[in-house]
């Protein structure tokens, strides 16, 4: 029997992102604002970037320091978005 | 170089040096981002009103486009670790084609923009506009550059599985471009 599974595991991540991208396409489409809303597709941004990082970039299994500090850079400048966006409303 | 050694290793893929031009790279994207962000904060009602004359959906569309040709990339790179140079070439060959659907799209996009009138003065919004998504479409044609480099060498046999440190090198550099745009498409055409 054959073990070769039905579906790479790169092309179940990539029709991932294109759902998330589809999502926030729409999200952006009904015109709703607000933190939530904002909050919602940074942190569709921030998995997306990471699943890019891990899966296609192929970092998942490099040393931790490296990993880290890409994710702490998307952490950082999604983060920084938000607490402009913050900001904005207050 | 040894690939399999390198995983080993848990070394980042692709020459080292690559490596510092990515982070650089992504420090002035990310600077860039911030300026962005926080100059909205001081000009709420102009940046929305701004964002909402630009083609979201052709934003979205180029997210999925560079999305599909970086998942290329990854199997161009799947190919040559199983010693598939053939099909590498295609992958290659199918990543450059897509990328440059990404320049056509945003070419039509900079037109629109550029035959109503906006330019780089018309205000604060569309400044960072232009500016952020020039910058970025040079960078794809970079890495359409290098992703071509790569193929010749890949079609003249000059990588296998043993040694392709220049195809992790390319991707590396491909992934980073679409990498930016996952965060420029949400911040300059979603959120308001």
């Amino acid at each position: 029997m054959s073990t070769k599974p039905l579906i790479r595991p790169c092309t179940l991540i990539w029709l991932v992102l294109l759902a998330l991208t589809g999502l926030t396409y729409f999200v952006g489409k009904s015109g709703v604002t607000g933190m939530a809303v904002v909050s919602f597709v940074l942190l569709t941004t921030l998995f997306k970037s990471q699943m890019v990082v891990d899966y296609f970039m192929g970092l998942k299994h490099v040393r931790p320091f490296w990993r880290g500090l890409l994710f702490g850079y998307l952490l950082l400048v999604c983060s920084m978005i938000g607490l402009a966006y913050y900001l904005s409303l207050a | 170089m040894d690939t399999s050694r390198q995983h080993d290793s848990g070394a980042l893929p692709g020459d080292f040096a690559i490596w510092i031009f990515i982070f650089a790279e992504l420090l002035v994207f990310g600077v860039f981002f911030l300026a962005y962000a926080f100059s909205r904060a001081n000009n709420v009602e102009l940046f929305n009103e701004s964002q909402l004359e630009l083609n979201r959906l052709a934003g979205a569309v180029n997210t999925i486009v560079l999305l599909t040709s970086s998942y290329f990339v990854v199997r161009a790179v799947a190919s040559i670790r199983a010693n598939d140079t053939r099909h590498c070439g295609h992958w290659l060959l199918a990543a450059i084609a897509v990328g440059g659907v990404f320049l056509i799209i945003k070419m039509f996009e900079f037109g629109e923009k550029f035959s109503a009138g906006v330019s780089l003065s018309t205000n604060t919004f569309f400044m960072f506009y232009l500016s952020l998504t020039f910058f970025h479409f040079m960078h794809v044609i970079l890495g359409m550059v290098i992703l071509a480099a790569v193929l010749l060498k890949t079609r003249r046999g000059g990588y296998s599985a043993d040694d392709h440190t220049g195809v992790e090198t390319g991707a590396s550099y491909w992934h980073m471009v679409d990498l930016v745009w996952l965060i420029l498409f949400p911040l300059v055409y979603v959120i308001h």
